[in-house]
């Protein structure tokens, strides 16, 4: 490392490394990086960039990046040697995204559509058409009557600021963010398991870990930077990945072992590991005893489909003679039979689970979370985790990854959801007399109740409840489930639509006002990344025209509003007194943030900070200082200081394929392109190795059809259509009764076919699983 | 008596060790075996993508650690010279000691995983695809240097290489200007001492190539100012 930090360029890079293997006498002979003199001709003088540390905009590893600047653009990047995270690599997406930024359709003023048609319109004028409409519509219809949709890309400070204009000074639960469609499972699996939310612990598990077994994630392609490291350590020290999915991916090619599962079914199998642990004695008796009471909850819970669906879980204790009783359904013989795992393998896994002397690791993203029982299921992997006592240590733990660079820091941290408040939920009522006190306002003005999550909250812009919103770093007309319902609901006469962005969308396409938003490094920020890590960034370019902070436009919004005297910031430094202001939420050796002259020096700090200090490993008293309870390991997130194993059954998916429909669908990503490709297929490079969406099928059913590679091809749900060209062993490989296709393309919308079914719980959709059939046009 | 003892005693030592060993060696016995099973539909690996990661797993070349013999290395108008044009299969430059095998083992002896070759005094190059063992199928050897009649077919330019060309920005990661077909396994040729020194990658320990570096042989890539994806956006017109 501390060769790479003394070194700024990669050209005065490469030229000592040109003259180091002059001066080494046997020229040849030094391992390692090598560049021939050859290699170095033609390369442009770039010592003198000016380099900014700042976060990746794009998934939530959060790598730390470095990004060169020259007469006031931004013209180069590299990965932060200095940030423990990425150590210096980044991917292809990381690499190239300040590329973007000068795309030829920025957003550089603000559009109000005037007679069908968008007219420029000086910001300050337009500002006044947001507050002016706000503020009648709340005058008319109430305050439930105007809401706001943000995202796991909005800083720390724009959350907070949402948050507190929303709540606090309006008075309405009408927020929730795209994180809802990401995340929302993985929190409700922390706080039902652990009482407290995030990972436990951080990214370091990787240089410990035996075993990775990923859950139906493509880690090469989705989290990239994090595949390399495990691909490092199994080079290094022969550590094992065991890829468990529905399709064959990158990830499979590179792991130990790729293990197909049919989907939904992830559910038995997780069970069926867990009973073969107690069958065999692996269970760590004394760590159970001591740490985790046994719960369960209400089963045949639905899945969302009707509007107004509303949802309880009732926990009620249970004991391990009970739970030992109900895992009998999920012997390995019964649940090969369904899920297509073959007994042998199911076996497999839970021997690596169970092995006291093999450190496990398991991932998971959106195969999990994005589920009609994605709850269930995180509950499910902690369960192994907990029966075994391979949790909160070095190389030991289930490990949550997210999709948005702040999905944690944001979105979970800040609270950006109908439920959460900064620190706590709206229903609590401590929690609501904390928010009121730092925020200077009357505490019954935090009304005690949520309101809407994501999905819901476009159920009721369809049915004219909500008659504004406004949305920000955020393109639901492209992720949402089931847009095909959404689309015209948002064209609707009935709800004002502000939406504001650095490019335009489907989404921006059905505002009423379009706000130009600056891009992350045209403003000062924070986000945090899936590790705890808090990372702060200066401004390093100027936006164009008169595009602006997010944060400063809600501020002036509410100003005009008459929220001027909540909202005391200042132009210059809003970011940093609103992040000093939000800090005091979280004070305490459980959450305490890192002090903002610490967060500008280092590249990212993890929380819980204290004493100066990072909290690598929660709940393990060896790291942890929060935990008091005088044993090795203390859960302090639930009352009695244990951790919950929860008794969650096999259920089937809401929609199955049949006859008229006989495909699974399978949605997700690629590496070129982030989510819905607003950013990333503006950037020439991605663009052109992957210029549009395709419908992938396993071999064996193209072969059935008669499809060849490249047909256009139709695939159709109950919901609606959508024209793909085929794609058969390119990419990816679903399993035979499936198809896969990525949900980047704004010019084949697959969301006009996935269904809006989600887990009652989390109220986070499955976009996952539907039936569909294919016809070639 | 005391020499009978000690070797006496010098055989329970031998004897209860041995007993020791062999119920150590039963009880590893005892465990359940595992055996992987193998239940592969057809067609069930992606041409496209598996060669990446094979050769890190095929082969326990330590590529990080390769020396770099600067005396012997080739390149890269060595790599194209026995090739009819970019992406052609290279011609074998020299004799071939079975004229009827299919190539297989024989080549595959020095081509698999490389190695310095007295008689040549060069390293074997690698070939990225191992798994094709006819090699003659696509690879002849040059037996004589005349032309059977005059021809004018212009070898096209080879890819070209070096900062700005391949990559977008400075310092970024240089884009694959050449097909992947038969050629997914990248440190074949970029790494190790056979690898033309002009693309030998600095960081051959990284594995997941395509993580950073992706295809591009449609279209010239564009600089910044370049259009990539832009909306047909005919309601924002008047912008």
């Amino acid at each position: 490392m501390s060769m790479y930090e003394s070194i700024n360029g990669r050209r005065t890079f490469i030229k000592k490394m040109a003259m180091l293997s002059a001066m080494t006498a046997a020229a040849s002979m030094f391992p390692g990086i090598v560049f021939a003199s050859e290699q170095e001709k033609g390369i442009e003088d770039n010592g003198n960039l000016d380099w900014k540390k700042g976060p990746c905009r794009f998934c939530g590893v959060g790598c730390g990046i470095l990004v060169g600047t020259e007469n006031g653009k931004a013209v180069a990047v590299k990965g932060d040697p200095n940030s423990s995270v990425n150590k210096g690599l980044l991917c292809v997406k990381g690499y190239h995204q300040i590329m973007c930024i000068q795309s030829k359709d920025r957003l550089e003023h603000a559009l109000v559509k005037k007679n069908g048609r968008y007219v420029k319109t000086p910001l300050n004028e337009a500002l006044d058409i947001v507050a002016n409409k706000m503020k009648s519509t709340i005058d008319t219809h109430g305050k439930d009557s105007v809401a706001m949709y943000t995202s796991g890309q909005s800083t720390i400070p724009e959350g907070y600021v949402a948050s507190k204009l929303m709540k606090g000074a309006i008075g309405t639960n009408n927020l929730d963010c795209n994180a809802r469609l990401c995340m929302a499972s993985a929190v409700a699996g922390f706080l039902t398991t652990f009482g407290a939310d995030e990972p436990m612990g951080c990214y370091e598990d990787i240089d410990h870990a035996d075993y990775f077994v990923t859950w139906g994630n493509n880690m090469a392609e989705m989290h990239p930077v994090l595949f390399s490291r495990m691909l490092e350590q199994k080079s290094l020290r022969g550590a094992k990945i065991i890829d468990f999915a529905t399709r064959t991916t990158r990830s499979s090619t590179a792991s130990d072992r790729s293990i197909l599962f049919e989907p939904q079914t992830d559910l038995a199998v997780a069970n069926a590991i867990c009973y073969e642990i107690i069958k065999n004695g692996w269970m760590n008796k004394s760590f159970v005893e001591k740490h985790c009471n046994f719960s369960k909850g209400i089963t045949n819970m639905g899945y969302g489909l009707e509007d107004n669906y509303k949802f309880t879980d009732k926990p009620e204790k249970i004991d391990f003679e009970a739970y030992k009783e109900f895992l009998k359904d999920y012997s390995p013989e019964k649940v090969s039979k369904y899920s297509k795992v073959s007994v042998k393998d199911i076996k497999y896994l839970a021997a690596i689970y169970g092995d006291p002397n093999k450190k496990v690791v398991s991932f998971w993203c959106m195969g999990v979370n994005q589920h009609t029982r994605g709850t269930w299921m995180n509950n499910l992997i902690y369960n192994m985790h907990l029966l075994t006592g391979k949790i909160s240590q070095p190389g030991n733990g289930p490990f949550s990854l997210t999709g948005q660079p702040s999905a944690c820091g944001t979105a979970r941290e800040v609270g950006t959801f109908t439920h959460k408040l900064p620190k706590g939920v709206v229903m609590n009522e401590k929690h609501r007399k904390l928010a009121a006190k730092i925020w200077k306002v009357p505490y019954e003005r935090i009304p005690s109740k949520p309101t809407y999550h994501a999905t819901e909250m476009f159920r009721a812009v369809d049915r004219g409840d909500i008659k504004f919103i406004w949305t920000q770093a955020t393109n639901p007309l492209v992720s949402l489930p089931k847009t095909g319902r959404y689309r015209p609901a948002m064209e609707k006469e009935s709800c004002f639509v502000v939406v504001s962005d650095v490019f335009p969308t489907p989404t921006s396409d059905v505002a009423d006002v379009i706000l130009p938003a600056a891009w992350h490094i045209e403003k000062s920020g924070l986000y945090g990344n899936s590790e705890r890590r808090t990372q702060h960034w200066n401004k390093m370019v100027e936006a164009p025209g008169e595009a602006t902070e997010d944060a400063w436009m809600f501020i002036e919004v509410a100003k005009r509003m008459g929220y001027g005297d909540l909202f005391p910031y200042s132009k210059e430094n809003h970011v940093e007194e609103i992040y000093n202001e939000y800090k005091q939420f979280h004070e305490g050796a459980k959450h305490g943030m890192a002090p903002l002259e610490v967060l500008k020096k280092e590249s990212g700090v993890i929380w819980p900070y204290v004493n100066g200090k990072s909290t690598q490993w929660r709940f393990n008293s060896k790291y942890d200082p929060a935990c008091d309870n005088g044993e090795a390991f203390h859960f302090y997130g639930k009352p009695d200081g244990k951790a919950v194993i929860w008794q969650r059954p096999f259920e089937e998916a809401p929609e199955k394929p049949d006859n008229e429909y006989p495909f699974w669908l399978n949605t997700g990503r690629v590496v070129e392109h982030w989510h819905t490709g607003s950013m990333t297929r503006r950037i020439p490079v991605l663009h052109q190795a992957m210029p549009n969406a395709y419908v992938e099928f396993h071999p064996d059913d193209a072969k059935k059809l008669g499809i060849r590679n490249g047909e256009s091809i139709k695939v159709s749900s109950r919901r609606g259509s959508c024209v793909l060209p085929a794609s058969i062993n390119e990419r990816g490989l679903p399993t035979i009764g499936q198809v896969f296709v990525p949900f980047f393309d704004e010019n084949m919308l697959i969301n006009d076919v996935t269904i809006d079914a989600f887990c009652p719980i989390s109220k986070e959709p499955d976009y996952k699983k539907c039936a569909v059939k294919v016809e070639k046009v | 008596m005391r020499k009978r003892l000690g070797i006496i005693s010098f055989f329970v030592v031998i004897f209860i060790a041995f007993i020791v060993v062999w119920n150590y060696s039963y009880q590893q016995g005892l465990e359940e075996a595992y055996t992987p099973v193998i239940e592969t539909p057809t067609g069930n690996f992606i041409p496209s993508e598996r060669g990446v990661f094979l050769r890190f797993e095929n082969s326990n070349l330590d590529y990080s650690n390769m020396p770099v013999d600067e005396n012997h290395q080739r390149s890269l108008d060595d790599y194209y010279e026995n090739r009819a044009y970019p992406g052609a299969p290279p011609s074998i430059p020299h004799p071939v000691k079975k004229e009827r095998s299919l190539g297989g083992n024989t080549c595959i002896q020095c081509h698999q995983n490389g190695g310095f070759v007295e008689k040549f005094n060069a390293y074997a190059p690698v070939t990225p695809h191992p798994e094709m063992v006819n090699c003659r199928q696509c690879h002849v050897t040059k037996n004589t240097n005349t032309t059977f009649r005059e021809f004018t077919f212009a070898k096209a330019e080879p890819p070209k290489i070096g900062e700005g060309v391949n990559n977008a920005m400075p310092g970024s990661p240089p884009m694959i200007p050449h097909q992947l077909q038969m050629r997914e396994s990248c440190i074949s040729c970029h790494a190790g001492p056979s690898a033309p020194k002009e693309i030998r990658v600095s960081h051959p320990e990284r594995i997941n190539c395509r993580q950073c570096h992706l295809p591009q042989t449609n279209k010239p890539l564009q600089r910044i100012d370049a259009d990539a994806f832009l909306r047909q956006f005919d309601k924002l017109n008047e912008k």
